[in-house]
This record gives C-alpha cells, sequence and structure tokens, in this order.
C-alpha cells in the first residue's frame, strides 16, 4: 500500500475504527488508552496528550501518555494536587487554559514546570461514565490559542468512548462494578510500571525505551501488554528474552 | 458520610501514632473492634520469604484463632491471600459451610459464628489479610465493609515494617499520618523503582518495596526521593549496601 497523506476526516475515521474494533475485540484498556493518547495528540491540534485516572479512594493515577514529557507533567500535578488535569477531575467539566503565561497565580507549581517542558496552552477533558467522573485527559500544546471546538469536541468524544472502554470488560452497570474495573486498570498500570523499571534496569535503558521494547514485545507475540508487563513481573517472562527479541527487532534506542 | 470520614482519620491514626509495627498492627485491631460491629480483629502476614503468622490483634482470642489458621493450613485469611479477594463467611453453623473443616469447628467453639478476610496488599500484591471476626452470624453492613476495606489497606503499613525488620532490622517508628504515607508509596517513580529493585536483587515487588522503604527510613528520606534516586541511578541497589553514583539526569524531577 502506497503511503498516501490521509485526509483529516479520514484519521479520524481511521481513530473510532480502531478504537471500536478494540473494544469488540476485548483489547487490553492498557493498550487502548495508550491508543487514545497518542491519537489524540495526532489528530488534534495539541503537542502531547496523558491521562488520569482516579482509584477508589479519588486519588489520580497516570495510566497513559503520548510522550514521557506529557507523563511527567501528568505526574507533576497527581503529585502536587494542582493543575488543570487535577481541577477538571474535580469539577467534572472540561478546563481550557489558552495560555499559560497568564495563569501562573492559579497553579504557581504546575505552570513553570509545564513551561519548561514546553508547553504553553492545557485543554483537559473529563472522562465521563454516566454522572460520575472517573479521571481527565490533558492535552498540551505547543503554541497558545483556544482548542478549535471541532478539536474539543472529538478529544471529548474519543475520551467518552475509551472511558466506556475502561469499564466494558464485564457489562458492569453497578457502582461497584465500575470501581472494581477501574482498580484493575489501575493494578494493570502499576504492573506495567515495575516491569519497565525491571527491563530498565536489566538493559540500562531509559524507562521510556523499556517500555518500547516492552510493547513491541506483546504486539510481536499477540499478548496484551498487561499481560505481557505482569509475565515479566511473575518472571514466568524472562526479561532476557524480551531484550533479545528488542534487538532482533532493532527496537533498543528508539 | 462524616461518621465514615472520622473512622477513616481514626483508622489512619491507629497506624502512625504507635511505638512500633506490632503495636500499630494491635491498634489497628482495636480500633476496627471499637468502631464497626465486629468482636474481634487480627493481621497475618503470608508473605513467602518472610516469617509468616499472625502479627496484630484485638485480644487473646482473635489472635488464637488467626494463629490456629496457620496451624490447621486452612482458613479465611489463607484463602483470601490466595484468590486476592475478600473471603466473607457469614454464618460458620450453616450446614453447606465445609470449606474449613478443622478451624470452623474451633470457630464456634470460641463462640465466633462469623468471620470475614480482607487481603492486605503490598505493591499490588497480597501478603496477608485482616480477620474480622464476630460472636453472632449476618453479614458485615455496608459501611463496616468500607471501613473494613481502609482498614486492610492502611495494614499494609505495619506489614511492610514488620517485613523490613525481618530482613535488615532496620524498621523504625514511621512518621506521617497513615494516608499520607500509603499515598506516597503509590507514585509512578515508587513503581519504576521497585521493578528496578526487583531486577538488581532478584526480590518480589513486595521485597522491593520493603527494600526501598527500610533505604528510605535509614537515610532520613521519602520513599519518592529514593525512587527518583534509584530510577535516575543515582543510587544502586544492592545486597549488602546501596551504592552512591553520579548518575544520569534523564527525565524531569518534578
Amino acid at each position: 500500500m502506497a503511503p498516501e497523506v490521509i485526509s483529516r476526516e479520514g484519521r479520524v475515521v481511521e481513530a473510532f475504527v480502531s478504537l471500536a474494533g478494540s473494544l469488540a475485540a476485548g483489547d487490553d484498556v492498557m493498550d487502548l488508552l495508550t491508543m487514545l493518547t497518542t491519537t489524540c495528540a495526532d489528530l488534534l491540534d495539541v503537542k502531547a496528550a496523558g491521562l488520569l485516572l482516579a482509584d477508589r479512594r479519588g486519588v489520580l493515577h497516570v495510566m497513559a501518555a503520548s510522550s514521557d514529557d506529557a507523563a511527567d507533567l501528568e505526574a507533576f500535578q497527581v503529585q502536587r494536587a494542582e493543575g488543570p488535569c487535577q481541577d477538571c477531575y474535580r469539577g467534572g467539566v472540561p478546563v481550557s487554559v489558552p495560555d499559560l503565561a497568564d495563569t501562573d497565580a492559579r497553579w504557581p507549581q504546575f505552570v513553570p514546570a509545564a513551561r519548561r517542558a514546553g508547553f504553553v496552552s492545557v485543554h483537559a477533558l473529563p472522562m465521563r461514565l454516566r454522572t460520575d467522573v472517573l479521571g481527565a485527559m490533558g492535552l498540551f500544546g505547543s503554541v497558545t490559542g483556544d482548542l478549535n471546538p471541532d478539536d474539543l469536541r472529538l478529544g471529548q468524544a474519543l475520551a467518552d468512548v475509551a472511558s466506556l472502554a475502561i469499564v466494558q470488560d464485564r457489562a458492569s452497570t453497578d457502582r461497584d462494578g465500575v470501581t472494581r474495573q477501574l482498580q484493575s486498570a489501575l493494578d494493570s498500570r502499576v504492573v506495567l510500571e515495575q516491569a519497565k523499571g525491571m527491563l530498565a534496569f536489566s538493559a540500562d535503558l531509559e524507562v521510556g525505551e523499556s517500555f518500547t521494547v516492552l510493547r513491541q514485545f506483546a504486539r510481536d507475540h499477540n499478548l496484551r501488554l498487561s499481560d505481557a508487563a505482569a509475565a515479566v513481573v511473575s518472571r514466568t517472562l524472562p526479561v532476557t528474552q524480551v531484550l533479545s527479541h528488542a534487538n532482533e527487532r532493532g527496537t533498543r534506542g528508539r | 458520610m462524616q461518621q465514615l470520614e472520622r473512622i477513616r482519620a481514626e483508622l489512619s491514626d491507629a497506624v502512625s501514632g504507635a511505638p512500633s509495627a506490632r503495636a500499630a498492627a494491635d491498634r489497628l485491631c482495636e480500633v476496627c473492634v471499637e468502631l464497626l460491629e465486629i468482636d474481634g480483629a487480627s493481621i497475618s502476614l503470608i508473605h513467602k520469604g518472610a516469617t509468616q503468622g499472625t502479627f496484630g490483634s484485638s485480644g487473646e482470642r482473635s489472635r488464637r484463632l488467626d494463629e490456629l489458621q496457620f496451624t490447621f493450613g486452612e482458613g479465611p485469611c489463607l484463602d483470601s491471600v490466595a484468590q486476592d479477594a475478600p473471603v466473607f463467611a457469614a454464618n460458620l453453623d450453616a450446614s453447606d459451610m465445609t470449606r474449613w473443616p478443622a478451624l470452623t469447628g474451633a470457630m464456634l467453639q470460641h463462640g465466633i459464628n462469623a468471620v470475614f478476610a480482607l487481603p492486605v496488599s503490598v505493591a499490588r500484591r497480597p501478603i496477608g489479610a485482616l480477620d474480622l471476626f464476630r460472636d453472632r452470624p449476618g453479614p458485615l453492613t455496608d459501611d463496616d465493609l468500607t471501613c473494613g476495606l481502609w482498614a486492610a489497606e492502611l495494614a499494609a503499613l505495619p506489614l511492610l515494617d514488620l517485613m523490613a525488620s525481618v530482613a535488615s532490622r532496620e524498621s523504625e517508628v514511621t512518621e506521617g499520618a497513615g494516608w499520607d504515607q500509603l499515598a506516597s508509596l503509590e507514585r509512578v517513580e515508587v513503581y519504576q523503582a521497585t521493578g528496578m529493585i526487583m531486577a538488581a536483587l532478584d526480590v518480589d515487588p513486595a521485597e522491593a518495596l520493603v527494600r526501598l522503604r527500610a533505604y528510605a527510613f535509614s537515610h532520613s528520606l521519602s520513599a519518592s526521593e529514593v525512587a527518583w534516586a534509584v530510577v535516575q541511578r543515582r543510587l544502586l541497589p544492592d545486597e549488602s549496601d546501596w551504592r552512591r553514583l553520579p548518575g544520569r539526569q534523564s527525565g524531569t524531577r518534578p
């Protein structure tokens, strides 16, 4: 297939088709959320995207991000308990910051950190499920200005589909079921971070690189990312096997 | 709702104000009995590689019943760890109560008619259980279950410290409220560093977190500070003594 310049409309359709396909196939929530952030970063007029989900105590956790910078910035908001994504989750409504320079006072710690990472605008969208707010997605821009209304609507639609995906596993309708599935998604995230740490240490990789290595391994072996991570952590999948696969594929070093 | 918040705070205080890990475990059990509709509570550690057994209880009867589970090799606390899920037996005298043939008789003899075991997790792995005993049969109320689950979350702190004292005798009295201590262990960098320590020392996730926390205590650092140093290769986990290295400033330290 010859590479072509695909129209934006075509890419939007493609994004929903792959999200829907992933839903129908019962794919890994971790994979799906990572795909959501990269899709948003590609399709929308932003540089990066990151996603936070709340655990049963209402504490936010970084679930996925399109880049390390975005992941760091989401983690920063969680740790300092301030920032547009934090406010978006608490309020359950979008928070738009067209120019971070105007908001130093509102988030005295977040704004300098975001600007150091090269971001000058942020748009946070709630992850909603009926009346519940599950978390927030942050869209980080490298240019100032409002996101155009189409982009905002598209971002929210993608976030809504992802919210459904998180709870679709066992068609749970009750609050407890939703809480359990969120918890299981969060557990997967923890195990993924542990696996990344193991790979990073064993091969002297950056943590971000070890994610690429593990994801490649999972894809090439038709495994869910979270299953591959769990296998690494439980040592049923030797770290050496993942690393030698990466060397063969030339995944290392990105 | 205010009532629940008060209980949440009291449980948190129970594990943070005690002079030792064992005292914290006892205190947490006592507070459970004071605040919930139960007559006894105990906390046991069931982690391979650690000294297994009963480490906290609200009193002599609960301690003995908890210990009997280890003697007989069966019981709700062992099951809840094996299944990583709560195990409820609301009526031990029921005719279909055949799960624990030896233990059930002993519990009934001690006047216990209902038992509820809640797993205690470290690094998302079950390492022990909180057992709640009650004289009369019947299920836990929703509020009591919520509070029981909180207590089981907090029980991770004394169990972590007990594992540390078994491993290195470095356990110190911990500072800070229980919830804050738990939150400090739930950060992305802590998960990643846990994975790196797992690879470096060939230990499982719970043991890795124990080592990280023990190092933090003995050097008057926060778990997060130690985790960053490990992730950035400024600190190399080692069997005998961790080595400080110049490291590399990868990633942005929030």
